[in-house]
């Protein structure tokens, strides 16, 4: 009765086939061809995919490769000279360069003329009106045209009702309203996943703004009391403002960047 | 484990499971979409990509948490050795996570059903579609640790010996390197390990024997140390989890010889200890490997202990492995005493009473002291000694094998019966001058050979092999021919009934020469004597041309109507006697619907053929608003 670990006590105890070496290595040699073969009929997606994963272990290859080759091949010893060289404790310094501190210091005077309003995406490609609302018909005989759907996605408060049907013009979809978004501090590079406060700006309009639609290049504002940031008084900020990256109505997340 | 865990599939890798999921969804679902297509039909396209892609998932997931054993549904001995391999919690958490990643695929597709709900074009729905298959294969790669674990523990599953808690088993304990494996290979066909160092056992084996006709199940546990539980590894915590759960018998083994490494006194110390944990259950110890050392021959000390052994209150059997020296009185003595500690459990517990009641052994009475024996005919008993031709005194062959040894030789020429006994051991040769002896097996076959030649000519002469003519009679002649009449007759016979029978199908129409022409008509008249005219003026030239103005030839040449072809209409049977037999039929058949639609007619109503839908769809009851009682009239 097979039990347990069978199949290495049976190699234990009679070994392995005889040619069970040679095949093996037979095997891994006609590997490259194999895959060779493989690579030349694949088409379509599945080629892509394929080449794709074979070109980065190729890289990995190449990489590990050339480490071993380092570690063979004698380095230089470094220069020890007492003399010339640089005592072992300043080896790692860099030389600062004049050049480079003036350079800098440009950087720096632009950065601060160009004032606290700086954004992550300068330019926002306007979104025209027909491309937001779609035109709802209403009316027993569906003539009348004056209502309006978003079809992006929008902020609506908590605290909002709808207005009667005869007078809501707007109407913001259940599906497409959003609580939350994805937010990342640029400078701990770490995203959080943040309710939402409003919306501060639309640049496309300011109606859009008032109907708390959220698209590309939208500031919004955001809770962020999670994170425990502490202005300089030493008050816990918990509302900041924050730059809409993505497209919300075609990812179905909201992804964007705190504004330091 | 087979018969507590069914089947588990393979769980494949998080990369494996991502590629079967997608691909499934490639090829299941329709792969072909246009711009310009109804944006109702675009959205339909898509959700159902995403449904589809979360159902399988869905389906794949539960399908893992289904097929994996609740450790709380198991036998306990189960649910321990489970704990001891894998760890209960490892495990719960492991499943546990995949029925959350579940839970989140189900979650996200909805999300995404519903926003593609509000799709306003291709591109955007086939980026929602995207985001939403991202988002899943996202969720998936957090469980690849714990597929690679379940993976691991279905595989580890498959390879445990099935052990049924609940049947007559033999457990074999005791120290490390005493011989419990060598036991159980003995008794049972189970092929484990013997290694002489300690814990080649390193988990549980199973092997089965037979006694008084029923299937004993014997369990070979890894070897246990004395020392407190909580210092115990993984592998004697299995033998402990097999001690406490499973009833059984247990043999504990010592070693007399003290080869293993422990003393007596230890071994001694490690059955005082471990008992508690197998109260209540049978127990024999036996003391191995007596052919290094018999316990009468051991110091005055350890008999002293030996007698402590004794003093517990077991029986305490001896046996050696290596020689199989009362290794099956051991075996006897566990299984008698296993099998009167389940009657009596059964006796003692309240479910005898059902069993006993149907239980009735009759016992007849001796009606008197007259000796019956066994009667054997006088015939049979001669005939039997018939048959013992050589008497049971006759050396086997394997026996002779046995006693040479290596010089043994198969030596079949010896039971030989030949006339000559001398010539048993004589050389045959393949040729004898110049003759394949083979050939010459038979010594009359020259003889044989002459004598059916012989006969063959005999048959000649008598033209046994010249044909046979047949000559019938004259009488037999004229019965051949009425025969013949007979049969043609009878096909004729069958033909014209079938042609009386036959129902009229429509045919191919068959070109008849066309017996009435113009030349014809004019032959014929001029043959009575009539003058015809032969200009144009006579009324049966102009009758052809009648329908066109008689002033203007006709453009093309006219066929000849000798040749003219009858139109198809002719041929073919009509419609209201397509399918009827006979006149008779087809007048009957025209009776029975004139009286169908006499009603009809009497009452100048419409008829079942009359019946016409003028609007199929009614503009005022399809446009509008359908409130309260408004669907039929608005």
């Amino acid at each position: 009765m097979p039990q347990n670990e069978y199949i290495e006590l049976h190699t234990k105890r009679h070994g392995r086939r005889l040619d069970y070496e040679e095949k093996k290595r037979k095997k891994e040699a006609r590997m490259p061809h194999e895959l060779a073969e493989k690579a030349k009929k694949l088409r379509g997606i599945k080629a892509k995919i394929y080449n794709k994963r074979r070109h980065a272990e190729k890289v990995q290859m190449k990489k590990t490769i050339k480490m071993h080759e380092e570690k063979k091949t004698k380095q230089k010893a470094a220069d020890t000279d007492g003399r010339f060289g640089n005592p072992a404790y300043l080896l790692e310094r860099e030389n600062q360069i004049r050049a480079k501190v003036l350079s800098n210091t440009i950087k720096q005077k632009r950065k601060e003329k160009a004032g606290k309003w700086d954004v992550p995406i300068p330019k926002v490609k306007g979104v025209s009106e027909a491309e937001v609302f779609k035109v709802v018909k209403t009316g027993k005989t569906k003539r009348k045209a004056w209502k309006r759907m978003v079809t992006k996605v929008t902020y609506v408060g908590d605290g909002f009702t709808r207005k009667p049907v005869k007078f809501e013009r707007f109407i913001r979809p259940m599906a497409l309203r959003f609580k939350k978004a994805n937010v990342t501090h640029p400078e701990l590079k770490a995203s959080f996943f943040l309710p939402i406060i409003g919306v501060k700006k639309n640049p496309s309009s300011v109606m859009y703004t008032s109907l708390g639609v959220i698209t590309k290049g939208t500031i919004i504002e955001v809770n962020i009391s999670e994170l425990g940031l502490v202005t300089n008084a030493g008050k816990i900020v918990w509302g900041k403002y924050a730059q809409v990256t993505n497209n919300p109505e075609n990812d179905g997340c909201i992804n964007a960047v705190l504004l330091v | 484990m087979a018969h507590v865990v069914k089947h588990i599939t393979a769980v494949p890798s998080y990369k494996d499971f991502v590629d079967i999921v997608l691909s499934r969804t490639q090829r299941k679902t329709p792969t072909v979409i246009h711009k310009h297509y109804k944006i109702s039909r675009i959205r339909e396209f898509y959700m159902r990509k995403v449904k589809f892609t979360q159902q399988t998932f869905h389906d794949k997931l539960s399908l893992i948490i289904s097929e994996f054993p609740l450790i709380s549904n198991l036998h306990p001995f189960y649910a321990t050795l489970m704990n001891v391999l894998y760890n209960t919690d490892h495990y719960k958490l492991a499943l546990g996570g995949i029925n959350k990643a579940r839970q989140l695929i189900d979650d996200c597709a909805k999300d995404h059903v519903k926003l593609l709900k509000y799709g306003d074009s291709l591109y955007r729905c086939k980026c929602l579609k995207r985001a939403a298959l991202g988002r899943m294969v996202t969720i998936m790669k957090g469980q690849s640790k714990n597929l690679q674990y379940l993976e691991e523990i279905r595989q580890h599953i498959n390879r445990l010996p099935t052990i049924d808690p609940n049947t007559r088993t033999l457990l074999i304990t005791g120290f490390p390197n005493v011989g419990k494996s060598s036991f159980i290979n003995k008794i049972s066909r189970a092929d484990v390990e013997v290694q002489p160092y300690a814990f080649t056992t390193k988990s549980l084996y199973v092997g089965h024997t037979d006694y008084k006709y029923l299937r004993w199940q014997v369990l070979d546990t890894p070897g246990i140390l004395d020392h407190p539980i909580e210092e115990r590894n993984a592998i004697e915590m299995q033998a402990v989890a097999a001690l406490i759960h499973i009833r059984a018998v247990v043999l504990y083994i010592a070693d007399v010889s003290e080869q293993c490494g422990h003393s007596l006194e230890e071994q001694l110390a490690l059955y005082k200890n471990i008992k508690p944990s197998f109260s209540n259950r049978p127990i024999v110890i036996v003391l191995n490997k007596i052919d290094v050392v018999r316990p009468d021959e051991l110091s005055e000390e350890k008999k002293k202990i030996l007698d402590e052994f004794r003093a517990e209150g077991e029986p305490v059997l001896e046996m050696s492995t290596m020689t199989e020296e009362g290794v099956m009185d051991v075996k006897t003595t566990a299984c008698e005493k296993l099998l009167a500690f389940r009657v009596e459990q059964k006796m003692k517990s309240n479910k005898i009473g059902s069993i006993t009641n149907r239980l009735h052994v009759a016992v007849p009475k001796k009606r008197d002291d007259k000796e019956r024996p066994v009667c054997i005919p006088e015939a049979v008993l001669k005939k039997k000694k018939a048959m013992d031709v050589d008497g049971a005194n006759r050396k086997l062959e394997r026996d002779i094998e046995m006693e040479m040894g290596d010089d043994y030789t198969l030596d079949l020429r010896k039971t030989w019966l030949l006339q000559n006994e001398d010539e048993k051991y004589d050389v045959i040769p393949e040729i004898w001058q110049g003759r394949n002896v083979a050939d010459f097996i038979d010594p009359d076959i020259m003889k044989k050979l002459e004598e059916l030649e012989k006969e063959e000519e005999a048959r000649e002469e008598a033209h046994y092999y010249s044909e046979s003519e047949s000559d019938e009679d004259e009488e037999m002649k004229e019965i051949r021919k009425t025969a013949k009449k007979i049969r043609e007759k009878r096909t004729i016979i069958t033909i014209e009934s079938g042609e009386k029978r036959r129902v009229e199908k429509s045919r191919m129409p068959r070109s008849k020469k066309r017996t009435r022409s113009v030349a014809q008509l004019e032959n014929e008249l001029e043959e009575l004597g009539v003058e015809i005219p032969r200009n144009s003026e006579s009324h049966y030239g102009r009758a052809k041309s009648k329908s066109r103005s008689a002033s203007r030839p006709p453009l093309k040449k006219k066929r000849d109507e000798s040749v003219g072809s009858v139109t198809r209409s002719k041929s073919r049977t009509p419609r209201d006697k397509s399918g009827l037999r006979d006149n008779t039929m087809i007048r009957k058949v025209k009776k029975i619907a004139k009286k169908a639609q006499k009603p009809f007619n009497h009452q100048a109503k419409k008829g079942e053929g009359d019946r016409v839908i003028l609007n199929m769809k009614p503009k005022h009851l399809f446009s509008g608003k359908r409130k309260a009682g408004k669907t039929d009239r608005r």
